[in-house]
């Protein structure tokens, strides 16, 4: 486990490519925005690797920034989650990163699964879904609980691991 | 049928380095069973319901309808047939049931069958919100789907073994987009036996399994194919579902 692996964003992408949830924890607020345009970026990426190398979820290293390194992950079903953590020299292993994607798309499921978050035309829903659950539209409230709490115990093992 | 757990409980078994474990409890959740028998009960209860209330949505809409026409809004129908004006009505109106969708293509045949259609509608919308969730979950610890086969095997072997323990029996296809899945002892109507016959239990397993069509339909939409699923039940309790791919898929 890197003990220094910091979380600065994570940004959830539908199969239409319309961004469903970014959630950032870092401090500093007034970079809030650059998130979206790093999960915007990530996107042409995600597609030409997806393309390629077919047959793995997990799809690395995407392309690393100033100061963060962007990772990626699409599940079978189309949805791209995008994870932005801070640039870091430790090695970072592939399996700890796989981890915290699989927990983020349970994260997604169980809050998809939820029957009331859709409450028009399911016919329509089904080819559109993401259409009115937009990005910050309050529907998400339990997928961010739940990354919230991801991202806390992600932050909490790099806390204790130096402790002890 | 598996669904998840609501608290994630950290497994002692996993072969993660402790400060992990509570995350590889999120990222691999314990999954949890319904009961065979319990489902069946549940099955027969819900359909009781949806019918009540696709008969008190339709006598709504019928209403509805009687007073525009009496206020003169739309012509009266020459032929018990809807037109557009009536369909917007019917979007529009919200109904009191779990499925919250408006009965569907209304025949121009007699109320029994409106209302049958309206309960097959229901049905299949509950059965496409949950097929295409719980794909979402059995796609877990697989990787992307290749080709069209690929997403019907998933389907077939996946789905089935998950919903209705066992896998289907038999796959055909023609090559050009339409799969027939067979299942010579599907589930959900093995145990159907109607009082009034052979004929009567047939035609009343044509609104149960609805609900497994809905579940096709809709993991298939999740995987990108906008499919049309129909079901056919002959004689129980084989049953066989016929999937039409749309073209160039």
């Amino acid at each position: 486990m890197a003990p220094n692996l910091r979380l600065n964003a994570v940004a959830f992408i539908s199969p239409q490519n319309h961004p469903i949830l970014i959630r950032t924890f870092s401090k500093q607020d007034e970079n809030a925005i650059k998130y979206h345009y790093i999960a915007h970026t990530s996107l042409d990426v995600i597609e030409e690797r997806a393309s390629s190398k077919s047959s793995e979820c997990y799809l690395g290293l995407l392309y690393s920034m100033e100061d963060v390194a962007v990772y990626g992950y699409i599940t079978p079903l189309k949805v791209k989650i995008v994870l932005a953590a801070a640039l870091t020299d430790a090695v970072v292993r592939d399996v700890d990163l796989n981890m915290i994607f699989k927990a983020l798309h349970m994260a997604y499921y169980s809050a998809i699964s939820n029957p009331f978050l859709v409450l028009q035309d399911p016919a329509s829903a089904v080819h559109d879904s993401s259409r009115p659950l937009l990005a910050g539209s309050p529907k998400w409230k339990h997928l961010r609980r739940r990354i919230d709490e991801i991202a806390r115990i992600v932050g909490n093992s790099s806390n204790t691991s130096t402790g002890g | 049928m598996s669904s998840r757990n609501s608290l994630p409980v950290p497994s002692s078994s996993s072969s993660v380095p402790p400060h992990l474990a509570a995350l590889a409890a999120f990222s691999d959740p314990p999954t949890r069973h319904v009961d065979g028998a319990m489902m069946d009960y549940f099955l027969i209860e819900t359909v009781n319901a949806l019918r009540q209330s696709s008969k008190i949505a339709l006598t709504r809409e019928r209403e509805r309808e009687k007073e525009m026409i009496e206020a003169g809004l739309i012509p009266p129908p020459a032929l018990p047939v809807k037109d557009t004006k009536d369909s917007a009505v019917s979007a529009r109106d919200s109904t009191g049931s779990l499925a919250s969708t408006k009965g569907g293509k209304v025949a121009a045949a007699g109320p029994v069958d409106e209302e049958e259609e309206a309960l097959k509608v229901r049905l299949e919308t509950i059965g496409i919100h949950v097929g295409s969730n719980f794909s979402e979950r059995l796609c877990r610890d697989r990787g992307l789907f290749t080709e069209t086969l690929d997403a019907i095997k998933f389907i077939c072997k996946d789905i089935w073994a998950a919903c209705w323990d066992k896998q289907v029996d038999n796959l055909r296809t023609n090559h050009r987009g339409v799969y027939v899945l067979q299942d010579n002892s599907f589930k959900t109507i093995s145990r159907l036996s109607s009082w009034q016959g052979r004929p009567d239990a047939v035609r009343k397993a044509k609104v149960y399994v609805s609900m497994p069509a809905g579940i096709i339909k809709g993991a298939l939409a999740r995987l990108g194919y906008n499919a049309t699923v129909s079901p056919e039940v002959t004689n129980l309790p084989q049953c066989t579902f016929q999937v039409k791919l749309p073209k160039g898929s």
